[in-house]
């Protein structure tokens, strides 16, 4: 009776936790090698796409005219 | 501009806007559709039509948790793209810097050679006849249409924040950081807005006006005034 809850409740936790480790392993924000990588932030180019949803940007046909950081 | 007896949200001037109208109308349906709903089962209640003597309630308890989630999902899907396309980075064709200041506007042009004004509020007691009271300006934000804008918005001094309803931007103006909006004005017109954020006295007293003219006017007054 209570499997309907169970599934649910269970889909929406792995959800959560899979869209943290994404968070955790491709934001930009986040820094965890502080040696070799301690500011990834200087290193977004315009070609990539950083949000989980793009409407209608189709960010790879940007051209990259900016000088590297 | 609104009216004073304006109910609604005002006509939308850019592709956003005209996205964020359509989910108001689509949320407000929902809202009404649930609050009819419930006006109509109080009255039920009141008047004694509706009773219960049941002791199991597993089956109308399940209707009234599914049924409330597919509306907050039916809710969250529309608003959800609406704000991740608020939030592209979409090329933009001319770029505008709006720094608020206690209590005028100004606009920076740097694409163009040296192309700075102040924008102060037109006062009541210059304003011509038929003109808005409180809200024209001196000199406007001159726009091109149908071209991406990308405003960048920082202060002076204190806390401001450059708004325009109709072409659905609302930016804060931060003293020591610049923040980014871009919008596309796809008819031409004039556009009003006010600050956003107290700032002072005369906070009320610095409107902002976007008037959006063709390409070929827009270079005409940028070749004009720049020089």
């Amino acid at each position: 009776q209570l499997i309907p809850l169970f599934v649910i409740i269970g889909s929406g936790g792995v959800g959560a936790g899979l869209y943290l480790m994404r968070l955790a392993m491709f934001n930009p924000d986040v820094s965890w090698d502080k040696k070799n990588n301690p500011e990834p932030w200087n290193k977004m180019s315009p070609s990539d796409q950083y949000k989980l949803y793009s409407v209608n940007m189709d960010y790879s046909r940007l051209k990259k005219d900016r000088p590297d950081f | 501009m609104a009216n004073h007896s304006q109910l609604t949200l005002q006509d939308a001037a850019s592709p956003i806007m005209e996205e964020l109208v359509q989910f108001h109308d689509h949320a407000m349906m929902v809202a009404l559709a649930i609050c009819s709903l419930v006006l109509y089962l109080l009255t039920l209640v009141l008047s004694e039509k509706l009773s219960s003597s049941t002791v199991d309630a597993q089956a109308i308890e399940l209707v009234w948790t599914i049924l409330p989630a597919a509306v907050l999902i039916a809710l969250a899907l529309p608003s959800l793209r609406i704000l991740y396309l608020m939030d592209e980075v979409n090329e933009p064709d001319l770029t505008l810097k709006a720094i608020g200041h206690q209590w005028y506007w100004s606009y920076e042009y740097t694409d163009f050679k040296d192309l700075t004004f102040d924008s102060y509020m037109t006062p009541t007691t210059d304003l011509p006849l038929g003109h808005f009271r409180l809200l024209e300006v001196d000199h406007r934000v001159i726009v091109p249409t149908e071209s991406t804008v990308r405003v960048i918005v920082t202060a002076d001094d204190v806390l401001h924040s450059w708004a325009v309803p109709s072409l659905g931007v609302k930016t804060d103006a931060i003293p020591g950081r610049l923040n980014q909006t871009s919008f596309l004005a796809n008819r031409v017109g004039v556009f009003y807005g006010q600050c956003s954020e107290i700032c002072g006295a005369n906070h009320s007293f610095m409107p902002i006006v976007v008037e959006s003219v063709p390409l070929a006017n827009f270079e005409s007054w940028s070749s004009l005034t720049s020089s």
